[in-house]
């Protein structure tokens, strides 16, 4: 079972994308959380599957990582958005809408 | 992929244990502040640290994909492969130095080699579009090359519109006289075209003008850059100076650019300044170069210089009506068949050489590789893909090769060194030879063909395709397959190797048979040297013959030197000169070698006289011409003429004016015959040769010939003293033993026979290799069947009989496909053989006698050792 099969494939990272923009800096545990937390009971999240995801998008430029200390004084990686990460959320979530909207007038004219 | 994601996975590959720390660090993290949520909901400590790792999931398999995402995981494996290899390599030094020596050897004379090919026959020559330049001359029915006369060059410049430019060359010497002592310098007249012909420029300076191309014009002198930088130290005034030439002051107009010209021995270049009506139809001494026109072909060229033969046919002189003009590039004069064919034979040979390594090397592998089948086996248990092996083993394999690659191109950049200095010194225009850009390449396409190959077998074999089998059993059984697969290697090998142990002994006999040459003369304690009269110092015939007189008898008067005698031609050499004779009441005229020499010429060399007499110092300017013949001559003398005692006979033979082109036809006696001094290349018949009187008929250049007592190297000071006291301002140059000169017209011949003999030696080493290896393995593999037959009463002579039989039986199919192999490339190298025949049978059998001795030299120590076993040694083994 892997955390691909849970979470539909290439969501996960506009997922994370997304809660730094509204959430701002966070560590992956933090991440996890929140995700789980929205995505609800409905679908189950590998909290290690994010890790992978980070790396990823931190190669493309569209995170950055660095050594901070969580509320709770524990030495954590903190990740924040960069302009390139925002610009890519904003291109995502219109291509996300985009296509949504086609599918949905799909749907309905179908009906 | 973005290029940015793509370098940082690249980046990654470097940085991998520092990242995976910071990972272990991020999940340690990660684990904690969920073990603190759990327990903040009410979790007991144990119950929060199980649901934290629960919800995270499992730590191995988060890792595993941080790397995958992170980066290019192939690479990652590889590097491992690599690493391994070199580890596994660095276990068994022994094993890894001999692929690495094989390999190299292979791979190293295949690349030397290839270089020598590229050279002479893929690089163009050093010059300005060279597929452009021709050489043209006339060719007698017989074939071979002509010179040619004044009024022909000039009628061919004349008629010949396929042509850019032509030009004439005339190789002449001349006396550097001034500051210090006398120098002889090479040099060649040449007409104006002559630097557009060979796209030569000046570095400084100008070449001729077009009426310095004439004969009352001011003598005028182009350098060579390498004449300019050793002989004038490189003077930046040089074309303010005047420079003597024989005696006259010469105006250097120009200095080359540094080139190819510069390996040459020509240091100098002067107009030629033709004038026709000197220079007689029949007298031939010049070498025509011309450069193709824009839209000429060569077949253009020919047809033409064809029309122009037919159009010529009235003037041209009777005895070479049937002549024909011809045309043939540069470079095909250059490299003449017999080098093109001895390198090609070479090649071959190394070809050879390189295909058995890789057997051998594929042997040693598939050797190696039995004993890991444990290995192999054990590692695909604990989930090695079968892929992840293979790819394990091919990486062995590559480092092997490209260890073994870089160790022949290091051999090769020796090997190149030595031959670029002898390729050059008989073809001075050919590219420099060097293990180049190009070379390395095809080195590199040669270690992957070779990994390949030997990289398959072992990854073939069954141990690798049924893994979990070969773990099953012990290492007794399945390798019946890998055993054939090895023998069938060791029986190519042997045959590969004998065909170069044939080719060895005949080239081998060859050379023995080319030491002990009859060249007609005694070699020993002769010193040459060559001398050039200055015309402005000797001016007539008279003046030249009275110095012959009077350096001969210096020098016999000198000490430490027995004899000393003159000769136009140096001995053991072509005569170039050729001449016409005819007999009395015939038409047509005898082509024979010309030679002038001494009266003591014949005494100094110990050529017998075998009728009448020889030449006397009475034999003298105005005295009746007389002339001897060698054999050869006498021989055709019969048939040309119907003479069968040709002393007494007075015939017809040009006799060259002095110093000025032509030459006249005057009776001459024939007074004896000698016995033919060899004056052809091994394994051509002897020329018909007449010898004059130097002092009857006399020219400027000559050489010198001196008989010493002890070493000739302790009589040059004697020498040079005794020439100086007749004439001062004579340089002499050219020095050799006649030894030297023996040789070196000895070694186009035996040089390929030093080069294949030597693949030869290095093949058949391999064989013995390959073998030995083979027949140790099969030993240790019937260890048991060893021990039981000794436990059950076989002699230790039976188990060396059976292991020996093994070998004989390799051997001897082995050397049944290398002769049929050898008999097959007879045609190859029969062109290279002297008096030997490629199927010569006291060599064939001699080579196959070495391969077996070698084969079974290789089989000893393993019978021996099988030998040795005792029967507890093994059964305690179980």
């Amino acid at each position: 079972m892997s955390a691909v099969d849970e979470v539909p494939y290439g969501t996960l990272d506009l997922l994370i994308l997304k809660t730094l923009d509204s959430m701002g800096p966070m560590h992956g545990y933090g991440l996890a959380r929140r995700i789980e937390q929205v995505l609800g009971r409905s679908m189950p999240l590998s909290q290690g599957s994010i890790y992978p995801a980070l790396v990823r998008l931190e190669q493309q430029g569209w995170i950055a990582a660095r050594w901070g200390v969580s509320d709770t004084n524990r030495r954590v990686k903190l990740y924040h958005l960069t302009r390139g990460g925002t610009r890519q959320l904003r291109a995502e979530v219109a291509r996300w809408e985009r296509t949504t909207a086609l599918v949905t007038r799909f749907l309905e004219a179908k009906s | 992929m973005s290029v940015r994601r793509h370098l940082h996975r690249l980046v990654a590959l470097f940085r991998g244990r520092h990242l995976d720390r910071e990972l272990d660090e991020e999940l340690q993290a990660h684990l904690e502040l969920a073990e603190r949520d759990a327990v903040a909901s009410g979790m007991s400590l144990d119950d929060a640290r199980r649901a934290a790792r629960l919800a995270l999931g499992s730590v191995a398999a988060t890792r595993e994909a941080h790397r995958d995402a992170r980066s290019a995981r192939w690479i990652e494996n590889m590097m491992k492969d690599a690493r391994y290899a070199v580890a596994s390599l660095r276990r068994d030094p022994g094993f890894t130095a001999t692929v690495v020596g094989v390999l190299a050897l292979g791979i190293g004379a295949n690349v030397a080699m290839l270089s020598v090919v590229d050279a002479a026959f893929l690089k163009p020559l050093q010059l300005h579009q060279p597929d452009r330049i021709v050489q043209v001359f006339e060719t007698s029915r017989s074939g071979g090359f002509n010179n040619t006369s004044a009024p022909d060059f000039l009628d061919w410049r004349r008629l010949g519109s396929s042509f850019a430019a032509l030009a004439a060359e005339d190789s002449i010497a001349a006396a550097l006289t001034g500051d210090t002592e006398p120098r002889r310098l090479a040099g060649k007249a040449v007409t104006g075209d002559y630097f557009e012909v060979f796209g030569l420029h000046t570095d400084r300076g100008r070449t001729f003008a077009a009426e310095e191309d004439r004969p009352s014009a001011a003598p005028v002198i182009v350098l060579s850059h390498a004449a300019w930088r050793t002989e004038f130290g490189s003077d930046p005034d040089i074309l303010q100076r005047h420079v003597v030439l024989d005696g006259q002051a010469h105006q250097v107009v120009g200095v080359l650019r540094p080139g190819p010209f510069d390996r040459e021995e020509t240091r100098f270049w002067k107009p030629l300044a033709l004038n026709p009506e000197e220079h007689p139809r029949d007298w031939h001494w010049l070498t025509v170069y011309g450069r193709l026109a824009g839209d000429a072909t060569l077949a253009g060229a020919r047809d033409e210089m064809e029309a122009v033969d037919r159009a010529l046919a009235d003037v041209t002189p009777a005895f070479k009506r049937d002549w024909t003009i011809s045309v043939e590039p540069l470079v095909r004069r250059l490299i003449g068949d017999e080098l093109r064919r001895a390198i090609a034979v070479a090649f071959g040979a190394v070809a050879l050489v390189l295909l058995i390594a890789c057997a051998n090397v594929a042997n040693l592998l598939i050797a190696r590789s039995s004993t890991r089948t444990k290995e192999m086996a054990v590692r695909a248990a604990l989930g090695a893909s079968r892929g992840r092996l293979v790819s394990q083993l091919l990486a062995e394999t590559l480092m092997l090769c490209l260890v073994g690659g870089v160790a022949g191109v290091a051999l090769a950049s020796v090997l190149v060194r030595v031959a670029d200095a002898v390729l050059l010194a008989g073809v001075p225009y050919l590219a420099p030879l060097r293990v180049d850009l190009r070379m390395l390449a095809f080195t590199g396409a040669v270690v992957a063909l070779v990994a390949l190959v030997v990289g398959i077998f072992p990854s073939l074999q069954p141990s690798i395709r049924d893994l979990a089998g070969s773990l099953r059993q012990s290492n007794r059984g399945s390798s019946a397959a890998r055993t054939r697969l090895r023998r069938a290697t060791v029986i190519g090998e042997v045959a590969l190797s004998l065909v170069l142990v044939c080719g060895a002994f005949l080239l081998l006999r060859s050379l023995q048979k080319l030491q002990y040459l009859d060249t007609g003369i005694s070699v020993e304690n002769v010193i040459t040297l060559s001398a050039n009269l200055a015309p402005s110092a000797y001016a007539s015939a008279p003046a030249a013959a009275m110095f012959y007189d009077a350096v001969v008898e210096g020098l016999e008067a000198a000490p430490g030197i027995e004899r000393a005698a003159l000769t136009s031609h140096q001995p053991l050499q072509w005569i170039t000169q050729g001449e016409g004779l005819q007999a009395a009441g015939r038409e047509d005229i005898l082509n024979v070698r010309y030679k002038r020499v001494d009266a003591g010429y014949f005494e100094a060399l110990d050529i017998p006289l075998l009728r009448g007499r020889g030449i006397t110092r009475r034999d003298r300017l105005g005295a009746p011409r007389v002339v001897l013949i060698n054999e050869a001559l006498a021989a055709r003398l019969v048939e040309y003429a119907g003479i069968t005692s040709p002393i007494g006979r007075i015939v017809k033979l040009s006799a060259p004016h002095y110093a000025a082109k032509g030459m006249v036809y005057e009776d001459f006696e024939i007074v004896g015959i000698i016995r033919s001094e060899r004056v052809a290349p091994p394994g051509r018949p002897d020329p018909p040769v007449v010898y004059v009187s130097i002092a009857q008929v006399p020219r400027p250049d000559f050489r010198i010939l001196v008989r010493t007592r002890a070493e000739p190297a302790t009589a040059m000071a004697a020498i040079r003293d005794a020439v100086r006291r007749v004439d001062p301002r004579l340089p002499l140059g050219d020095m050799a033993t006649l030894r030297q000169v023996r040789s070196g017209t000895l070694q186009r011949a035996t040089r390929p026979a030093w080069i294949i003999g030597s693949f030869a030696a290095v093949a058949a080493l391999l064989a013995a290799l390959g073998l030995y290896g083979v027949l140790a393995y099969l030993i240790v593999q019937r260890r048991r069947e060893v021990g039981i037959r000794m436990a059950l009463g076989a002699e230790r002579r039976d188990v060396i009989a059976l292991v020996l039989r093994d070998a004989v039986a390799m051997i001897a199919i082995g050397v049944a496909f290398g002769l049929a192999g050898a008999v097959g490339l007879t045609r190859v190298i029969g062109s290279l053989l002297f008096e030997v025949s490629p199927l010569d049978p006291a060599m064939l059998v001699m080579a196959c006698a070495t391969m077996v001795v070698i084969g079974l030299a290789a089989g000893a120590l393993p019978a021996w050792r099988a030998a040795a076993l005792t029967p507890l040694d093994v059964l305690r083994e179980g």
